[in-house]
């Protein structure tokens, strides 16, 4: 315990100069426009940025794309209220009440309670980090190959069950064929190609990096220009510096937000969205009010945007325990920690302890900056929402080229971002999830490389990932997670149970 | 006293799927059936190694058999739910939301970003070729696929301008400063 508050407060200290808050104060606030954007998430930013902290100290990089991650997730906030478009998909539950508050004329309220909860739910985020990352990562170095086979399948298959809104099957399909792709390339166990077709630079697979630009990129390029309605700026004249009285009015809520934007963010591949949507559906059954969700309720906005930024931390504890994504921006944050030689993991606080409570402090600065930053600079981040899409993608594909490119400095990897993106337009527009299927690329290999190296292990038997205990655990999971997204079972079995009938499932 | 409330915005699950969407899903269902299908004889066929003595149950093509043949019983499910669903004007909703003109303008930046990816780069050096697409890309947008469209004396400086500034920032910042490569 005591020997986490030193490394903690190490954290802290080795942040404590000039270059590192510089890189916090300009990397929170390029986080913050990205998200207020439309059309530009804290996905795609980070995974554009991966190729700007190419060149940098690994902790410094690390450092800017965690700042760029958090301060997205909030910056969306800004557009959902003005503009009742979500900046990023995690904002989404935020226009249900942040436009509503707007248009009463308490647009400066709003972006106030906003920035104040996000602060609050990232800081709940951040204590479950400090305190459950430590403990998981150990019970993680219990696992063996069966475990991590189930673990990859169980991301996965959460994954498609939690973000493909009501149509659990097009979420799987889509964490299947991220498992597929997975497989093009040379297989680590017997070093033979599969998939490659004779083609020389599929021999390495296809990059993680130019899928995810393509897919979060391209992809919300093609999307955003689809659109041809264009939204109007609503004014605000009133404080943004909220009372605290109306801050902590909502404290259960806040506390309550925050908890389930945690959990939703150690849960593999499921992202700030179903933590925004997860926190205002209990929110909702909750409240004294529940009449005003959905018409400018103070506790809706609260519980939306203390519930996405609460998975901003808590999507990092199976990232660095696990090397499981606990979202889609995770994703590529343990691509860019490769790139950086950081080895997340079970063996993460073995060989560098420090790394966790680095990124902790992190989001420690990261939050604090959010909060000066969200409640100072409401006219200038006013003037960015005004730039017209027309302009801002066409410099945004040319990001997205030269990010695809410039890590293995291939055109392929460019081709390979444009077909991702074809391919993740195409998909979205037919309601099938992108994060399943970048879950699935990342978690392919482990998945394939346990499955094939437990058999080995026992000459072919497959008993062992049943008859072990946590293999059973995560196994029975699955299977149950499977069966409950059937509707003719999850009906019958929601029969058995009149509590359950009571609510509505709610979203997430 | 009495302030109009406006209705609540709905949550994404309480909205119906339109026919379209019924008749788009019967179309994905087949074309994964017929993808996992392939990846399936892809798998079975693929080399086994026996030559290497390896055990069979490690055999490369064991994951992409069982994944595909997962994504076929999905494809099924999919494609005959999509059957089972009354959808009354179906393909011609579905039809109408492919030449509609936000299809059409999606249409047009995949154009253009493909002639700028797959042609300009590497043809031109690379601060013309994005030069040339912000150009392009601003133009279109602007002054003839937008509503109401600009006048094309308003929208040739600005496109020109930020065609400029692009290829001159993206190119001095990625090659000077962050010293990468660029195509």
């Amino acid at each position: 315990m005591f020997d986490g508050l030193g490394l903690l407060a190490n954290g802290i200290s080795h942040f404590l100069n000039p270059i590192s808050l510089f890189n916090i104060v300009w990397a929170t606030l390029l986080g913050i426009v990205i998200g207020a954007l439309p059309g530009l998430t804290a996905t795609m930013g980070v995974a554009l940025l991966v190729t700007l902290t190419y060149k940098m100290a690994p902790d410094q990089a690390i450092l800017v794309l965690m700042c760029i991650y958090s301060g997205a997730i909030y910056g969306g906030s800004r557009t959902a209220i003005l503009l009742a478009i979500p900046g990023t998909p995690a904002s989404a539950a935020t226009t249900l009440d942040g436009h509503p508050l707007a248009l009463q004329g308490k647009a400066g309220l709003a972006m106030g309670l906003a920035t104040t909860s996000s602060a609050l739910g990232t800081v709940i985020g951040i204590v479950a980090l400090a305190l459950i990352a430590p403990l998981l990562a150990e019970a993680a170095l219990k696992f063996g190959t069966y475990e991590f086979f189930w673990l990859a399948l169980f991301g996965v298959i959460i994954s498609g069950q939690l973000t493909a809104m009501d149509d659990p099957l097009k979420g799987y399909m889509a964490g299947i064929v991220g498992l597929l792709v997975a497989m093009v390339g040379m297989e680590t166990l017997h070093a033979h190609q599969r998939f490659t077709f004779g083609i020389a630079s599929l021999g390495g697979g296809v990059d993680l990096i130019p899928a995810m630009v393509g897919a979060f990129g391209f992809a919300e390029i093609l999307g955003v220009m689809k659109r041809t309605a264009q939204a109007r700026i609503v004014s605000s004249s009133d404080r943004v510096v909220p009372k605290l009285g109306e801050v902590f009015k909502y404290w259960k809520t806040i506390i309550r937000s925050g908890l389930i934007g945690t959990f939703v963010g150690i849960v593999p591949g499921v992202g700030e969205d179903v933590g925004a949507w997860a926190s205002y559906a209990a929110a909702k059954r909750a409240s004294k009010e529940p009449h005003m969700f959905g018409r400018g309720s103070q506790e809706g906005l609260i519980a939306a945007e203390t519930g996405n930024s609460a998975v901003v931390p808590g999507a990092m504890i199976p990232t660095l325990t696990l090397a499981l994504p606990g979202s889609a921006a995770a994703a590529v944050l343990i691509a860019a920690m490769f790139i950086h030689g950081i080895r997340p993991g079970p063996l993460l606080m073995t060989e560098s302890p420090e790394t966790l409570y680095q990124i902790v402090a992190v989001l420690l600065f990261s939050t604090l900056a959010i909060l000066v930053l969200g409640l100072t600079l409401t006219k200038p981040l006013l003037t960015v929402l005004a730039v017209p899409r027309e302009r801002l993608m066409a410099v945004v594909y040319v990001l997205c080229v030269v990010g695809s490119f410039a890590i293995t400095q291939r055109l392929f990897d460019v081709y390979v971002m444009v077909g991702f993106g074809i391919a993740g337009f195409i998909l979205r527009e037919m309601k099938f999830p992108m994060a399943p299927l970048v879950l699935g690329i990342i978690l392919g290999d482990l998945l394939d490389l346990n499955l094939r190296r437990g058999l080995l292990l026992t000459n072919g038997d497959p008993s062992p990932f049943f008859t072990r205990p946590i293999s059973a655990v995560i196994c029975g999971v699955i299977i149950v997670t499977i069966l409950m997204s059937i509707p003719a079972v999850s009906k019958r079995v929601r029969a058995l149970l009149p509590s359950a009938r009571a609510q509505s499932p709610g979203q997430g | 006293m009495a302030q109009e409330l406006p209705d609540p915005a709905p949550l994404p699950a309480d909205e119906a799927v339109p026919p379209a969407m019924i008749k788009a899903d019967l179309a994905a269902g087949i074309f994964f059936v017929v993808l996992a299908t392939a990846t399936l004889v892809g798998s079975w066929t693929m080399d086994r190694l026996e030559a290497r003595r390896i055990n069979p149950m490690t055999a490369p093509g064991l994951v992409p058999g069982l994944l595909s043949a997962a994504l076929l019983v999905c494809g099924i499910i999919l494609t005959l739910r999509s059957l089972r669903i009354p959808a009354p004007e179906g393909w011609r909703d579905l039809g109408r939301a492919i030449i509609s003109s936000g299809a059409q303008r999606a249409g047009a930046v995949l154009v253009l970003t493909l002639i700028y990816s797959l042609v300009l780069v590497g043809l031109l050096p690379f601060w013309l070729a994005t030069g040339v697409f912000v150009f392009a890309f601003v133009l279109v947008f602007e002054a003839w696929l937008a509503a109401p469209r600009q006048p094309l004396l308003r929208t040739l400086p600005w496109a020109f301008g930020l065609a400029v500034v692009t290829a001159a920032v993206v190119t001095l910042v990625f090659e000077r400063l962050f010293l990468v490569r660029l195509p």
